[in-house]
């Protein structure tokens, strides 16, 4: 095994895991302050990833623009269903509201997943890319998109982080997600940080969703393992903790990689790669049922 | 003294079996198809609905199931139906390992892990495809040599009436009571002395058990056998299917099956919009209508067969719901 | 008076969350017939103290004897099925299910329990607490002091030996407070065993025979009312709050 390949390996692991890690970070908002795992994350991923193809297609914008674009649309996107769907979660007369936030988030992917197929297409679609071109290290070439999103990614990241510690509403996001309660009485309208939470993980996906597609395509079912991947990166990095997934999120992505590169039999590696986040997962599951760091699950009642 | 309602059930059943002769070899799929479905969905609200167990590696049970028996009869020549009690057999004790895993998890975290689960079986059976045939396909060996479908529908239909009777009588019985007591708080079933794990188990058994034999029973109707049936896409039809029905109560369950497969077949014409469509009224059953859609109908249904006309109550929402199941 | 037989006795109980030591090496008998009032400031550990003598968690150190035998960590229904019932301090019912279904539950887990024989004891029950006509109402349906009064009877359901009720006064109107506080007693006076937590002072101490209070995770006094209420290390830590 050389150590160009190696290399390769390794700058793939941080291109997915960096996207990973955006998506992650997004469930990991969304279930710290709605108290709801949404299911239906990853299909707007991928919406948000055709958003910036469509937009780059018929209107013509540049492709990071089409991506700010897309980012734009699907956090008003996200907030419109948040205030459709969502809206009984807050509502005393709502029974088991885990089991709620769970079937409408299910349901809400399967629309979104079959409506894409539908919508889109089912062959596979690729925007142009952000950065034209190949960077050479020596002799190594890696292509100047992997580039290109990995640094986005972590740049988007680490803006995140700076909202949700050194801004006011990024403070009042962080209070509501440690206790509605307590945020209420402040003043804080606990409502549309829900809604803004939803948005701004929805944004973030778009991002990811947009930045991938040059890479790796686009198709509509990508969302499904998107949402299986970030499950793992939640429940690894803890459930409410955004640092912790995007760490997480990095980390299986170099694991993966890595794991597809060790595999002794190259034929299933690919296959098995996909089973290998899911059997971490299963068992961190198994020995910490509410995932490593996490703040520990809060029921909604 | 059974009510009505009871009778005009049974006198459908007779009546549906009486003329499935007559029947298109097409609708006789269909209706094939929705009695595979209904078991799936009833014993899934066993899980989901009553135990408040939602988990999402139901179809792979149905999946194993199905390539167990497929599998057991193709290497070792034992009869089908000795085939698909093995599947039966594999799926309930992998379905208790399951639930003994699960046994802390709760809620989203429990949907995560099945859905895992269901991940890992899926590509497993796809992976290994010297064994498993993968996805070009499993040939299994048929039920019947006949090239007419109706002894796979009477078959069907019996599978189908001994699993509900069975799984009624399980809800109906005092394990039902402790089933949904589960669902409806743990502690303080734990605390009026429900085993809660056992019970928890039990719930997984039972339940994975059912789904193993719809697989079974699909397999060797189907002819070729794919790791897609384990597939998300499927696990989540069948939530649409139960949730929309009813996911507390085995008849809604069924119901649910039998309408949702109908209609899909019904608008085909509308090609693909189909299932987005079914997405949509998921979405709206849940924001407006919980508790499934056929389910005050089926409650009328029931009243009226036991003679109770609505008298007004005295106090607001009595729900008198003698009949769980 | 005969020697009362102990029921209960949990012996240097412990329990840590995290970095709180929430019942530190606690102490408790409860005997045949006893009605103890368990007080102490907020956060003082009186929960706990029930979760573990009730099954609900595992002791860091110590143990619960139930009749001389060590309970050895088993699961909380098997408390119940040993005859220790409890309430909790936010009623926990099984909201969608009827009156009478809540009452068939903890009957029908009683080993050769019979329906017939479960449904005339719950409507006896329900009778007793003036619940009779909310027998066929979902349990959600009731008002907060009629789930408290549910709760009471789901424990009775169990003919347990000993109750725990966890606030049952909290956020009770007076009436039928004193409705509870008269129950109580005559249940007390039939030969059951209470131990009861509350902030409520005046209700404690009125059916109270014993009083036990904890603070910060430590038992303080356990004695007699007039005794107690005299202590000075109770008014210590009542007051240095």
């Amino acid at each position: 095994m050389s150590w160009d390949y190696l290399f390769i390996q390794v700058m793939n692991g941080l291109v997915v895991g960096v996207i990973y890690a955006m998506i992650a970070i997004g469930v990991t908002l969304i279930f710290s302050i709605l108290k709801i795992v949404n299911f239906a994350h990853g299909d707007l991923y991928m919406l948000g990833g055709y958003c910036a193809y469509f937009i780059i297609k018929l209107l013509g914008f540049p492709p990071v623009l089409a991506m700010v674009a897309a980012m734009a649309v699907l956090f008003v996107l996200a907030i419109i269903l948040e205030r459709l769907l969502l809206t009984p979660l807050y509502s005393d007369a709502t029974e088991r509201k885990d089991e709620y936030g769970l079937i409408v988030t299910f349901g809400l992917a399967f629309f979104l997943r079959n409506a894409a197929i539908i919508a889109f297409g089912p062959f596979p679609l690729k925007p142009p890319s952000f950065v034209e071109g190949i960077t050479e290290f020596g002799d190594l070439r890696v292509t100047n998109d992997r580039i290109f999103a990995a640094g986005v990614g972590i740049l988007l990241i680490l803006a995140l982080l700076y909202f949700m510690h050194r801004t006011l509403w990024g403070q009042a996001l962080d209070a509501v997600s440690q206790s509605r309660d307590s945020a209420a009485i402040v003043g804080i309208n606990p409502r549309r940080f829900n809604s803004l939470a939803f948005g701004v993980g929805a944004a973030l996906a778009a991002a990811a969703g947009a930045l991938i597609a040059p890479i790796f395509s686009l198709a509509p079912d990508m969302g499904v393992l998107a949402n299986i991947n970030a499950y793992v990166i939640v429940i690894l990095g803890g459930m409410g903790s955004v640092v912790g997934s995007a760490l997480g999120g990095i980390f299986i992505g170099e694991a993966e990689s890595l794991f597809t590169a060790f595999f002794p039999d190259p034929t299933r590696a690919f296959a098995y790669t996909n089973a290998f986040g899911v059997l971490v997962l299963m068992l961190v599951l198994i020995y910490r049922p509410t995932g490593l760091f996490g703040r520990r699950h809060l029921r909604m009642e | 003294m059974r009510g009505i309602h009871v009778y005009i059930l049974i006198a459908a059943a007779i009546l549906l079996l009486v003329s499935a002769n007559g029947m298109n070899q097409y609708w006789m799929h269909v209706s094939i198809m929705a009695m595979v479905y209904s078991i799936l969905t009833s014993s899934w609200s066993l899980l989901a609905g009553y135990a408040g167990l939602f988990s999402l590696g139901h179809m792979a049970f149905a999946s194993i199931g199905g390539y167990t028996s497929a599998l057991l009869v193709e290497w070792f020549g034992i009869p089908i139906a000795l085939g698909m009690v093995a599947g039966i057999a594999v799926c309930c004790l992998l379905g208790a390992f399951i639930g003994w895993v699960c046994l802390r998890m709760s809620g989203p975290y429990l949907a995560i892990f099945t859905l895992g689960f269901s991940e890992i079986v899926r590509i497993t059976f796809s992976t290994e495809d010297d064994v498993t045939g993968g996805m070009a396909g499993l040939h299994t060996k048929p039920i019947f040599e006949d090239a007419s479908r109706l002894p796979y529908f009477y078959t069907a239909f019996v599978l189908l009436a001994v699993s509900l009777a069975l799984m009624g009588l399980l809800v109906r019985s005092r394990w039902g009571l402790f089933l949904r007591a589960l669902r409806e708080d743990e502690q303080a079933a734990a605390a009026s002395g429900v085993a809660v794990a056992r019970f928890r188990i039990l719930a997984f058994a039972i339940a994975s058990g059912f789904a193993g034999l719809a697989g079974g029973f699909y397999a060797h109707y189907i002819g070729v056998l794919t790791p897609g049936i384990g597939a998300l896409d499927y696990m989540a039809l069948l939530v649409v299917m139960t949730v929309i029905g009813g996911m507390e109560r085995l008849p809604t369950a069924v119901g649910g099956a039998i309408v949702v497969e109908f209609l899909l077949e019904i608008l085909r014409g509308y090609g693909q919009w189909r299932l987005p469509l079914f997405g949509i009224i998921l979405l709206l059953t849940m924001r407006f209508a919980r508790n499934g859609l056929l389910t005050p109908l089926w409650i009328r249904f029931v009243r009226l067969g036991e003679g109770r006309i609505a008298a007004a109550p005295a106090v607001a929402e009595v729900q008198r719901e003698d009949s769980r199941a | 008076m005969n020697e009362r037989q102990t029921l209960m006795h949990g012996v240097g109980l412990s329990k840590r969350f995290g970095g709180i030591l929430a019942n530190d090496t606690v102490d408790l008998t409860v005997a045949e017939g006893d009605l103890i009032g368990l007080i102490g400031p907020n956060g003082s550990g009186k929960t706990t103290l029930i979760n573990l003598l009730t099954g609900h968690m595992k002791p860091d150190g110590g143990e619960v004897m139930l009749r001389g035998q060590p309970t050895g960590g088993q699961p909380a229904h098997m408390y119940a099925a040993m005859g220790v019932a409890r309430t909790f301090q936010l009623t926990q019912l099984f909201a969608r299910m009827t009156v009478l279904e809540n009452l068939l539950v903890p009957a029908l887990t009683r080993p050769r329990s019979t329906w017939a024989e479960a449904s005339r004891r719950a409507r006896g029950y329900l009778e007793f607490l003036n619940l009779a006509h909310l027998a066929n109402l979902d349990a959600k349906n009731l008002s907060g002091g009629q789930q408290k009064l549910l709760e009471l009877a789901r424990c009775l359901m169990l003919e347990p030996a000993v109750l725990f009720l966890d606030e049952p006064f909290a956020g009770v109107h007076p009436q039928l407070r004193d409705e509870l506080i008269k129950r109580i007693q005559e249940l007390h006076q039939a030969g059951r065993t209470f131990v009861v937590v509350d902030h409520d002072m005046e209700s404690i101490l009125r059916i109270s025979q014993r009083l036990v209070v904890m603070a910060r995770g430590r038992k303080i006094a356990d004695g007699p009312p007039a005794e107690v209420r005299a202590d000075q290390a109770v008014l210590a830590a009542y007051a240095g709050l």
